[in-house]
Protein backbone atom coordinates (compact mmCIF):
# COMPACT_ATOMS: atom_id res chain seq x y z
CA UNK A 1 0.00 0.00 0.00
CA UNK A 2 2.84 2.38 0.87
CA UNK A 3 6.18 2.13 -0.92
CA UNK A 4 9.15 4.13 0.31
CA UNK A 5 12.23 3.61 -1.89
CA UNK A 6 15.70 5.06 -1.18
CA UNK A 7 14.27 8.25 0.25
CA UNK A 8 16.71 10.93 1.37
CA UNK A 9 15.91 14.38 2.69
CA UNK A 10 18.39 17.22 3.04
CA UNK A 11 17.34 20.56 4.53
CA UNK A 12 19.24 23.66 3.49
CA UNK A 13 19.47 26.00 6.44
CA UNK A 14 21.45 29.16 7.05
CA UNK A 15 23.97 27.09 9.02
CA UNK A 16 24.47 24.70 6.09
CA UNK A 17 22.97 21.43 4.99
CA UNK A 18 21.24 19.13 7.45
CA UNK A 19 20.74 15.52 6.44
CA UNK A 20 17.39 14.46 7.92
CA UNK A 21 16.96 11.10 6.18
CA UNK A 22 19.42 8.87 4.34
CA UNK A 23 18.39 6.13 1.93
CA UNK A 24 15.29 4.92 3.77
CA UNK A 25 13.28 2.11 2.17
CA UNK A 26 10.12 0.55 3.55
CA UNK A 27 7.12 -1.33 2.21
CA UNK A 28 3.84 -1.28 4.11
CA UNK A 29 1.24 -3.87 3.13
CA UNK A 30 -2.50 -3.22 2.77
CA UNK A 31 -4.15 -3.21 6.21
CA UNK A 32 -0.83 -3.26 8.02
CA UNK A 33 -0.12 -1.10 11.08
CA UNK A 34 3.48 0.09 11.12
CA UNK A 35 4.92 2.17 13.93
CA UNK A 36 8.01 4.30 13.45
CA UNK A 37 10.04 4.92 16.60
CA UNK A 38 13.25 6.79 17.12
CA UNK A 39 14.86 9.45 19.23
CA UNK A 40 14.23 13.09 18.44
CA UNK A 41 16.12 14.19 15.34
CA UNK A 42 15.88 10.82 13.62
CA UNK A 43 13.61 12.24 10.92
CA UNK A 44 10.55 10.16 11.75
CA UNK A 45 8.17 13.11 11.42
CA UNK A 46 9.92 14.15 8.21
CA UNK A 47 9.33 10.68 6.77
CA UNK A 48 5.63 10.92 7.64
CA UNK A 49 5.30 14.39 6.12
CA UNK A 50 6.92 13.09 2.93
CA UNK A 51 4.37 10.27 2.68
CA UNK A 52 1.60 12.84 3.33
CA UNK A 53 2.87 14.97 0.47
CA UNK A 54 3.29 17.96 2.79
CA UNK A 55 6.87 18.27 1.56
CA UNK A 56 8.83 16.56 -1.19
CA UNK A 57 11.87 14.36 -0.79
CA UNK A 58 15.33 15.43 -1.97
CA UNK A 59 15.70 12.04 -3.65
CA UNK A 60 13.95 8.70 -3.79
CA UNK A 61 10.36 7.74 -4.52
CA UNK A 62 7.22 7.33 -2.43
CA UNK A 63 4.06 5.66 -3.69
CA UNK A 64 0.66 5.10 -2.14
CA UNK A 65 -1.61 2.48 -3.74
CA UNK A 66 0.83 2.28 -6.62
CA UNK A 67 0.86 5.95 -7.62
CA UNK A 68 3.66 8.36 -6.72
CA UNK A 69 2.99 11.03 -4.10
CA UNK A 70 3.32 14.59 -5.36
CA UNK A 71 1.12 16.47 -2.90
CA UNK A 72 -1.57 15.87 -0.26
CA UNK A 73 -4.20 13.38 -1.41
CA UNK A 74 -7.75 12.55 -0.52
CA UNK A 75 -6.99 8.84 0.02
CA UNK A 76 -4.34 9.70 2.63
CA UNK A 77 -5.55 10.94 6.03
CA UNK A 78 -3.25 12.85 8.35
CA UNK A 79 -3.53 13.26 12.10
CA UNK A 80 -1.37 15.88 13.78
CA UNK A 81 0.36 15.99 17.13
CA UNK A 82 -2.05 18.73 18.18
CA UNK A 83 -5.80 18.45 17.55
CA UNK A 84 -5.76 21.47 15.14
CA UNK A 85 -9.54 21.86 15.42
CA UNK A 86 -11.23 24.96 14.09
CA UNK A 87 -12.26 26.70 17.33
CA UNK A 88 -15.38 28.30 15.80
CA UNK A 89 -16.77 25.01 14.50
CA UNK A 90 -18.76 22.54 16.59
CA UNK A 91 -17.46 19.00 17.05
CA UNK A 92 -19.59 17.62 14.22
CA UNK A 93 -18.67 20.46 11.84
CA UNK A 94 -14.99 19.92 12.56
CA UNK A 95 -15.34 16.24 11.68
CA UNK A 96 -17.21 17.20 8.49
CA UNK A 97 -14.57 19.68 7.30
CA UNK A 98 -12.75 17.30 4.91
CA UNK A 99 -16.05 16.21 3.34
CA UNK A 100 -16.86 19.85 2.64
CA UNK A 101 -13.44 20.50 1.17
CA UNK A 102 -13.78 17.42 -1.06
CA UNK A 103 -17.48 18.19 -1.76
CA UNK A 104 -18.72 14.73 -0.74
CA UNK A 105 -22.39 13.85 -0.35
CA UNK A 106 -23.72 15.67 2.71
CA UNK A 107 -26.14 13.12 4.06
CA UNK A 108 -23.65 10.26 3.82
CA UNK A 109 -21.00 12.39 5.47
CA UNK A 110 -23.26 13.33 8.40
CA UNK A 111 -24.26 9.73 9.00
CA UNK A 112 -20.63 8.68 8.93
CA UNK A 113 -19.58 11.49 11.25
CA UNK A 114 -22.17 10.45 13.82
CA UNK A 115 -21.04 6.85 13.51
CA UNK A 116 -17.38 7.79 14.06
CA UNK A 117 -18.16 10.07 17.02
CA UNK A 118 -20.16 7.28 18.60
CA UNK A 119 -17.25 4.90 18.05
CA UNK A 120 -14.92 7.14 20.07
CA UNK A 121 -17.54 7.81 22.74
CA UNK A 122 -18.37 11.39 21.80
CA UNK A 123 -22.07 10.98 21.06
CA UNK A 124 -23.95 13.81 22.73
CA UNK A 125 -21.02 16.22 22.21
CA UNK A 126 -21.76 16.99 18.54
CA UNK A 127 -22.82 20.60 19.13
CA UNK A 128 -20.03 21.50 21.57
CA UNK A 129 -17.20 23.84 20.65
CA UNK A 130 -13.62 22.53 20.93
CA UNK A 131 -12.71 24.76 23.91
CA UNK A 132 -15.46 23.03 25.91
CA UNK A 133 -13.73 19.65 25.50
CA UNK A 134 -10.75 18.08 27.28
CA UNK A 135 -7.49 17.49 25.40
CA UNK A 136 -8.26 13.78 25.00
CA UNK A 137 -11.71 14.52 23.61
CA UNK A 138 -10.26 17.06 21.18
CA UNK A 139 -7.79 14.50 19.89
CA UNK A 140 -10.65 11.99 19.46
CA UNK A 141 -12.46 14.58 17.30
CA UNK A 142 -9.27 15.00 15.32
CA UNK A 143 -9.11 11.22 14.81
CA UNK A 144 -12.71 11.19 13.53
CA UNK A 145 -11.86 14.03 11.13
CA UNK A 146 -8.89 12.06 9.79
CA UNK A 147 -11.15 9.04 9.16
CA UNK A 148 -14.24 10.79 7.72
CA UNK A 149 -13.06 10.73 4.10
CA UNK A 150 -12.36 6.97 4.44
CA UNK A 151 -8.68 7.24 3.55
CA UNK A 152 -6.85 4.10 2.41
CA UNK A 153 -3.88 5.20 4.46
CA UNK A 154 -3.89 6.92 7.82
CA UNK A 155 -0.75 8.80 8.85
CA UNK A 156 -0.40 9.71 12.52
CA UNK A 157 2.31 12.03 13.81
CA UNK A 158 2.74 11.40 17.56
CA UNK A 159 -1.00 11.89 17.95
CA UNK A 160 -1.15 11.17 21.67
CA UNK A 161 2.08 12.79 22.81
CA UNK A 162 0.44 15.94 24.17
CA UNK A 163 -1.95 13.98 26.42
CA UNK A 164 -1.57 12.73 29.99
CA UNK A 165 -0.56 9.10 30.53
CA UNK A 166 -4.02 7.70 31.33
CA UNK A 167 -5.79 9.49 28.46
CA UNK A 168 -3.02 8.23 26.20
CA UNK A 169 -3.63 4.66 27.31
CA UNK A 170 -7.38 5.07 26.67
CA UNK A 171 -6.83 6.40 23.18
CA UNK A 172 -4.31 3.67 22.38
CA UNK A 173 -6.93 1.06 23.24
CA UNK A 174 -9.52 2.88 21.14
CA UNK A 175 -7.24 3.19 18.15
CA UNK A 176 -6.49 -0.53 18.37
CA UNK A 177 -10.22 -1.26 18.36
CA UNK A 178 -10.84 1.06 15.39
CA UNK A 179 -8.02 -0.45 13.40
CA UNK A 180 -9.19 -4.01 14.11
CA UNK A 181 -12.62 -3.00 12.89
CA UNK A 182 -11.64 -1.07 9.76
CA UNK A 183 -8.33 -2.77 8.92
CA UNK A 184 -6.97 0.42 7.37
CA UNK A 185 -3.28 0.86 6.63
CA UNK A 186 -1.64 2.98 9.34
CA UNK A 187 1.77 4.60 9.59
CA UNK A 188 2.19 5.75 13.16
CA UNK A 189 5.06 7.90 14.41
CA UNK A 190 5.73 7.79 18.13
CA UNK A 191 8.51 7.94 20.66
CA UNK A 192 6.61 5.67 23.02
CA UNK A 193 7.73 2.04 22.94
CA UNK A 194 4.52 1.01 24.72
CA UNK A 195 2.31 2.53 22.03
CA UNK A 196 4.39 0.92 19.30
CA UNK A 197 4.25 -2.55 20.86
CA UNK A 198 0.53 -2.37 21.60
CA UNK A 199 -0.56 -1.11 18.21
CA UNK A 200 1.81 -2.21 15.49
CA UNK A 201 2.31 -5.28 13.33
CA UNK A 202 5.85 -4.09 12.74
CA UNK A 203 7.97 -1.47 14.48
CA UNK A 204 10.52 0.44 12.41
CA UNK A 205 13.43 1.77 14.45
CA UNK A 206 15.21 4.79 12.99
CA UNK A 207 18.59 5.98 14.21
CA UNK A 208 19.32 9.68 14.40
CA UNK A 209 21.56 12.14 12.51
CA UNK A 210 21.12 11.32 9.75
CA UNK A 211 17.89 9.35 10.00
CA UNK A 212 18.51 5.80 8.78
CA UNK A 213 16.51 2.63 9.03
CA UNK A 214 18.14 0.65 11.79
CA UNK A 215 15.94 -2.37 12.34
CA UNK A 216 12.40 -3.62 11.79
CA UNK A 217 10.92 -5.57 14.69
CA UNK A 218 7.91 -7.84 14.06
CA UNK A 219 5.25 -7.90 16.75
CA UNK A 220 3.55 -11.29 16.35
CA UNK A 221 1.12 -11.03 19.21
CA UNK A 222 -2.61 -11.63 18.90
CA UNK A 223 -4.99 -8.68 19.31
CA UNK A 224 -6.47 -7.16 21.36
CA UNK A 225 -3.29 -6.47 23.24
CA UNK A 226 -2.90 -4.76 26.58
CA UNK A 227 -0.15 -3.95 29.01
CA UNK A 228 -2.18 -5.36 31.92
CA UNK A 229 -2.33 -8.89 33.28
CA UNK A 230 -3.02 -11.09 30.33
CA UNK A 231 -1.65 -14.06 28.42
CA UNK A 232 1.10 -12.41 26.43
CA UNK A 233 2.57 -9.93 28.86
CA UNK A 234 5.86 -11.86 28.90
CA UNK A 235 6.22 -11.60 25.11
CA UNK A 236 5.24 -7.94 25.22
CA UNK A 237 7.76 -7.32 27.98
CA UNK A 238 10.53 -8.96 25.99
CA UNK A 239 9.75 -6.87 22.88
CA UNK A 240 9.53 -3.68 24.90
CA UNK A 241 12.94 -4.37 26.40
CA UNK A 242 14.41 -5.10 22.97
CA UNK A 243 13.03 -1.88 21.46
CA UNK A 244 14.14 0.07 24.50
CA UNK A 245 17.70 -1.19 24.05
CA UNK A 246 17.65 -0.37 20.34
CA UNK A 247 16.61 3.19 21.11
CA UNK A 248 18.97 3.75 24.01
CA UNK A 249 22.22 2.30 22.66
CA UNK A 250 24.23 3.97 19.91
CA UNK A 251 24.49 1.96 16.72
CA UNK A 252 28.22 1.18 17.01
CA UNK A 253 27.76 -0.66 20.32
CA UNK A 254 24.73 -2.61 19.07
CA UNK A 255 26.72 -3.98 16.17
CA UNK B 1 -15.47 32.91 38.40
CA UNK B 2 -16.24 35.41 41.12
CA UNK B 3 -19.63 33.85 41.59
CA UNK B 4 -18.32 30.37 42.29
CA UNK B 5 -15.57 31.67 44.54
CA UNK B 6 -17.87 33.67 46.75
CA UNK B 7 -20.19 30.67 46.89
CA UNK B 8 -17.37 28.49 48.02
CA UNK B 9 -16.33 30.81 50.83
CA UNK B 10 -19.90 31.60 51.91
CA UNK B 11 -22.11 28.70 50.90
CA UNK B 12 -25.20 30.15 52.65
CA UNK B 13 -25.26 33.27 50.43
CA UNK B 14 -27.63 33.00 47.46
CA UNK B 15 -26.17 33.27 43.96
CA UNK B 16 -28.07 36.43 42.91
CA UNK B 17 -26.50 38.28 45.82
CA UNK B 18 -22.99 37.43 44.70
CA UNK B 19 -23.75 38.56 41.16
CA UNK B 20 -25.02 41.87 42.47
CA UNK B 21 -21.76 42.27 44.40
CA UNK B 22 -19.87 42.02 41.12
CA UNK B 23 -21.31 45.36 40.03
CA UNK B 24 -20.51 47.04 43.32
CA UNK B 25 -16.93 48.24 42.59
CA UNK B 26 -17.70 50.22 39.42
CA UNK B 27 -20.80 51.77 41.05
CA UNK B 28 -18.77 52.67 44.13
CA UNK B 29 -16.13 54.27 41.92
CA UNK B 30 -18.67 56.51 40.20
CA UNK B 31 -20.39 57.44 43.48
CA UNK B 32 -17.06 58.32 45.09
CA UNK B 33 -16.01 60.48 42.14
CA UNK B 34 -19.33 62.38 42.18
CA UNK B 35 -19.09 62.84 45.97
CA UNK B 36 -15.56 64.24 45.66
CA UNK B 37 -16.68 66.58 42.86
CA UNK B 38 -19.61 67.77 44.97
CA UNK B 39 -17.36 68.25 48.04
CA UNK B 40 -14.93 70.40 46.01
CA UNK B 41 -17.71 72.72 44.79
CA UNK B 42 -18.98 73.14 48.35
CA UNK B 43 -15.69 73.42 50.27
CA UNK B 44 -14.01 75.83 47.84
CA UNK B 45 -17.26 77.65 47.01
CA UNK B 46 -16.57 77.39 43.28
CA UNK B 47 -18.70 79.60 41.02
CA UNK B 48 -21.18 77.50 39.09
CA UNK B 49 -20.11 78.88 35.68
CA UNK B 50 -16.59 77.58 36.41
CA UNK B 51 -17.47 74.24 37.98
CA UNK B 52 -21.15 73.43 38.55
CA UNK B 53 -22.04 71.01 41.34
CA UNK B 54 -23.42 67.55 40.53
CA UNK B 55 -26.82 68.77 41.71
CA UNK B 56 -26.83 71.64 39.22
CA UNK B 57 -25.75 69.31 36.42
CA UNK B 58 -28.53 66.92 37.40
CA UNK B 59 -31.03 69.78 37.28
CA UNK B 60 -29.79 70.82 33.84
CA UNK B 61 -30.20 67.25 32.67
CA UNK B 62 -33.79 67.07 33.87
CA UNK B 63 -34.82 70.54 32.69
CA UNK B 64 -33.23 70.19 29.25
CA UNK B 65 -33.98 66.49 28.85
CA UNK B 66 -35.62 66.84 25.43
CA UNK B 67 -32.86 69.04 24.03
CA UNK B 68 -30.13 66.72 25.32
CA UNK B 69 -31.91 63.59 24.12
CA UNK B 70 -32.37 64.96 20.58
CA UNK B 71 -28.71 65.91 20.38
CA UNK B 72 -27.62 62.55 21.79
CA UNK B 73 -29.54 60.81 19.01
CA UNK B 74 -27.84 63.01 16.40
CA UNK B 75 -24.37 62.17 17.75
CA UNK B 76 -25.27 58.49 18.07
CA UNK B 77 -26.44 58.37 14.44
CA UNK B 78 -23.25 60.04 13.19
CA UNK B 79 -21.10 57.72 15.29
CA UNK B 80 -22.80 54.54 14.13
CA UNK B 81 -22.94 55.55 10.46
CA UNK B 82 -19.27 56.49 10.39
CA UNK B 83 -18.35 53.31 12.26
CA UNK B 84 -20.31 51.08 9.87
CA UNK B 85 -18.83 52.91 6.89
CA UNK B 86 -15.34 52.29 8.31
CA UNK B 87 -16.13 48.57 8.63
CA UNK B 88 -17.56 48.44 5.11
CA UNK B 89 -14.41 50.04 3.64
CA UNK B 90 -11.78 48.90 6.15
CA UNK B 91 -12.40 45.15 6.14
CA UNK B 92 -12.30 44.76 2.32
CA UNK B 93 -9.21 46.96 2.20
CA UNK B 94 -7.52 44.71 4.77
CA UNK B 95 -8.35 41.72 2.55
CA UNK B 96 -6.77 43.40 -0.45
CA UNK B 97 -3.72 44.50 1.52
CA UNK B 98 -3.06 41.00 2.89
CA UNK B 99 -3.65 39.39 -0.51
CA UNK B 100 -0.25 40.46 -1.82
CA UNK B 101 3.04 41.66 -0.42
CA UNK B 102 3.26 44.27 -3.18
CA UNK B 103 -0.07 45.85 -2.30
CA UNK B 104 0.78 45.79 1.38
CA UNK B 105 3.99 47.70 0.74
CA UNK B 106 2.17 50.15 -1.52
CA UNK B 107 -0.81 50.86 0.70
CA UNK B 108 0.58 50.72 4.26
CA UNK B 109 2.74 53.88 4.12
CA UNK B 110 -0.24 55.79 2.73
CA UNK B 111 -2.45 54.50 5.53
CA UNK B 112 0.14 55.47 8.13
CA UNK B 113 0.39 58.96 6.68
CA UNK B 114 -3.37 59.29 6.61
CA UNK B 115 -3.52 58.23 10.24
CA UNK B 116 -0.80 60.69 11.24
CA UNK B 117 -2.91 63.67 10.05
CA UNK B 118 -4.51 65.29 13.13
CA UNK B 119 -8.24 64.81 12.71
CA UNK B 120 -8.94 68.09 14.52
CA UNK B 121 -7.18 69.88 11.69
CA UNK B 122 -9.26 68.09 9.08
CA UNK B 123 -12.63 69.00 10.62
CA UNK B 124 -12.79 72.58 9.28
CA UNK B 125 -11.63 71.42 5.86
CA UNK B 126 -14.43 68.87 5.77
CA UNK B 127 -16.89 71.71 6.33
CA UNK B 128 -15.35 73.55 3.38
CA UNK B 129 -15.56 70.47 1.18
CA UNK B 130 -18.82 68.95 2.32
CA UNK B 131 -20.87 71.73 3.87
CA UNK B 132 -22.66 71.94 7.21
CA UNK B 133 -24.79 68.81 7.06
CA UNK B 134 -24.28 65.51 8.82
CA UNK B 135 -22.08 63.99 6.17
CA UNK B 136 -18.78 65.70 7.16
CA UNK B 137 -19.39 64.45 10.73
CA UNK B 138 -19.99 60.91 9.55
CA UNK B 139 -16.91 61.19 7.38
CA UNK B 140 -14.68 62.29 10.26
CA UNK B 141 -15.92 59.37 12.36
CA UNK B 142 -15.09 57.16 9.40
CA UNK B 143 -11.57 58.63 9.26
CA UNK B 144 -10.76 57.94 12.92
CA UNK B 145 -12.29 54.42 12.90
CA UNK B 146 -10.88 53.30 9.61
CA UNK B 147 -7.24 52.85 10.61
CA UNK B 148 -7.59 50.58 13.68
CA UNK B 149 -10.07 48.42 11.76
CA UNK B 150 -7.78 47.95 8.74
CA UNK B 151 -4.71 47.26 10.90
CA UNK B 152 -6.40 44.75 13.22
CA UNK B 153 -8.16 42.90 10.39
CA UNK B 154 -4.95 42.69 8.38
CA UNK B 155 -3.06 41.47 11.47
CA UNK B 156 -5.71 38.80 12.07
CA UNK B 157 -5.64 37.64 8.45
CA UNK B 158 -1.88 37.31 8.38
CA UNK B 159 -1.52 35.52 11.73
CA UNK B 160 -3.58 32.36 11.17
CA UNK B 161 -2.40 29.73 13.69
CA UNK B 162 0.26 27.51 12.11
CA UNK B 163 -1.52 24.23 12.90
CA UNK B 164 -4.65 25.43 11.08
CA UNK B 165 -2.60 26.49 8.05
CA UNK B 166 -1.03 23.01 8.04
CA UNK B 167 -4.48 21.41 8.33
CA UNK B 168 -5.57 23.30 5.22
CA UNK B 169 -2.45 22.14 3.39
CA UNK B 170 -3.04 18.50 4.35
CA UNK B 171 -6.57 18.74 2.91
CA UNK B 172 -5.26 20.55 -0.17
CA UNK B 173 -7.82 23.35 0.22
CA UNK B 174 -7.91 25.83 -2.64
CA UNK B 175 -7.44 29.57 -2.09
CA UNK B 176 -11.13 30.29 -1.55
CA UNK B 177 -11.64 27.34 0.82
CA UNK B 178 -8.58 28.32 2.85
CA UNK B 179 -9.88 31.86 3.02
CA UNK B 180 -13.49 31.34 4.03
CA UNK B 181 -13.10 28.14 6.05
CA UNK B 182 -9.90 29.00 7.93
CA UNK B 183 -8.26 32.43 7.54
CA UNK B 184 -11.32 34.70 7.73
CA UNK B 185 -12.96 33.10 10.79
CA UNK B 186 -9.55 32.88 12.49
CA UNK B 187 -9.17 36.66 12.03
CA UNK B 188 -12.46 37.58 13.70
CA UNK B 189 -11.13 37.91 17.30
CA UNK B 190 -8.46 40.35 16.07
CA UNK B 191 -11.11 42.22 14.07
CA UNK B 192 -13.03 42.76 17.31
CA UNK B 193 -9.94 44.20 19.01
CA UNK B 194 -9.90 46.84 16.28
CA UNK B 195 -13.66 47.41 16.43
CA UNK B 196 -13.59 48.04 20.18
CA UNK B 197 -10.75 50.50 19.80
CA UNK B 198 -12.54 52.18 16.88
CA UNK B 199 -15.89 52.60 18.65
CA UNK B 200 -14.30 54.59 21.48
CA UNK B 201 -12.54 56.80 18.94
CA UNK B 202 -15.76 57.12 16.92
CA UNK B 203 -17.53 59.13 19.62
CA UNK B 204 -14.56 61.48 19.94
CA UNK B 205 -14.51 61.89 16.15
CA UNK B 206 -18.19 62.81 16.06
CA UNK B 207 -17.74 65.45 18.78
CA UNK B 208 -14.69 67.01 17.11
CA UNK B 209 -16.69 67.30 13.88
CA UNK B 210 -19.60 68.88 15.75
CA UNK B 211 -17.34 71.54 17.23
CA UNK B 212 -17.00 73.01 13.74
CA UNK B 213 -19.91 74.19 11.68
CA UNK B 214 -22.63 72.16 13.36
CA UNK B 215 -26.15 73.06 14.45
CA UNK B 216 -26.93 69.94 16.44
CA UNK B 217 -25.31 67.05 18.30
CA UNK B 218 -23.74 66.78 21.76
CA UNK B 219 -20.51 68.43 20.55
CA UNK B 220 -22.52 71.40 19.33
CA UNK B 221 -24.43 71.44 22.66
CA UNK B 222 -21.13 71.66 24.58
CA UNK B 223 -19.85 74.55 22.45
CA UNK B 224 -23.17 76.41 22.49
CA UNK B 225 -23.77 76.11 26.24
CA UNK B 226 -20.13 76.97 26.95
CA UNK B 227 -20.51 80.15 24.92
CA UNK B 228 -23.54 81.19 26.95
CA UNK B 229 -21.74 80.31 30.24
CA UNK B 230 -24.28 77.53 30.92
CA UNK B 231 -21.54 75.28 32.24
CA UNK B 232 -23.98 72.91 33.93
CA UNK B 233 -25.57 72.08 30.56
CA UNK B 234 -22.12 71.58 28.99
CA UNK B 235 -21.29 69.16 31.79
CA UNK B 236 -24.56 67.31 31.28
CA UNK B 237 -23.72 66.90 27.59
CA UNK B 238 -20.22 65.65 28.42
CA UNK B 239 -21.58 63.09 30.86
CA UNK B 240 -23.98 61.84 28.22
CA UNK B 241 -21.06 61.51 25.81
CA UNK B 242 -19.21 59.39 28.36
CA UNK B 243 -22.25 57.20 28.93
CA UNK B 244 -22.77 56.85 25.18
CA UNK B 245 -19.16 55.79 24.68
CA UNK B 246 -19.23 53.23 27.51
CA UNK B 247 -22.59 51.83 26.36
CA UNK B 248 -21.38 51.36 22.77
CA UNK B 249 -18.19 49.67 23.96
CA UNK B 250 -19.99 47.14 26.14
CA UNK B 251 -22.61 46.55 23.48
CA UNK B 252 -19.81 45.62 21.10
CA UNK B 253 -18.21 43.40 23.75
CA UNK B 254 -21.57 41.60 24.14
CA UNK B 255 -21.82 41.14 20.36
CA UNK B 256 -18.31 39.65 20.44
CA UNK B 257 -19.18 37.21 23.23
CA UNK B 258 -22.23 36.11 21.25
CA UNK B 259 -20.51 35.59 17.90
CA UNK B 260 -17.00 34.61 19.03
CA UNK B 261 -17.45 32.68 22.28
CA UNK B 262 -14.21 30.82 21.55
CA UNK B 263 -11.99 33.93 21.37
CA UNK B 264 -8.80 33.57 23.37
CA UNK B 265 -9.64 30.04 24.49
CA UNK B 266 -8.18 27.63 21.96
Amino acid sequence: MIGIRNVSQIYRTRAGEVEALREVSLEVADGEFVAIVGRSGCGKSTLLRLVAGLQSATSGEITVAGTPINGPRRDVGFMFQRPALLPWRSVIDNVLLPTQVFKLDRRDARARAHELLELVGLNGFEKRLPHELSGGMQQRVSLCRALIQQPRVLLMDEPFSALDALTRADLTVELQRLQMKHASTVLFVTHSVDEAVLLADRVVVLSPRPGRLRQIVDIDIARPRSLGHDGHSAELGELRARLHDLLMTPEEVAR
Amino acid sequence: MTVTESRRTRPDKPRADARWLQHLPPVLGVVAAVALWWAITVVFEVESFILPSPVQVGQAMVEQADYLWDNTLVTLAETLLGFLLAIAVGVPLALIVTASRMLERTVYPLLLMLNAVPKVAVAPLLVVWMGFGQFPKVFLVFLVCFFPIVISTAAGLSSTPADLVELGRSLKTNWWQTFHMIRMPAAVPQLFVGLKLAITLAVIGAVIAEFVGATEGLGYAIVASGASADTALAFAAMILLGVLSVALFYLLAAVERFFVPWAGRS
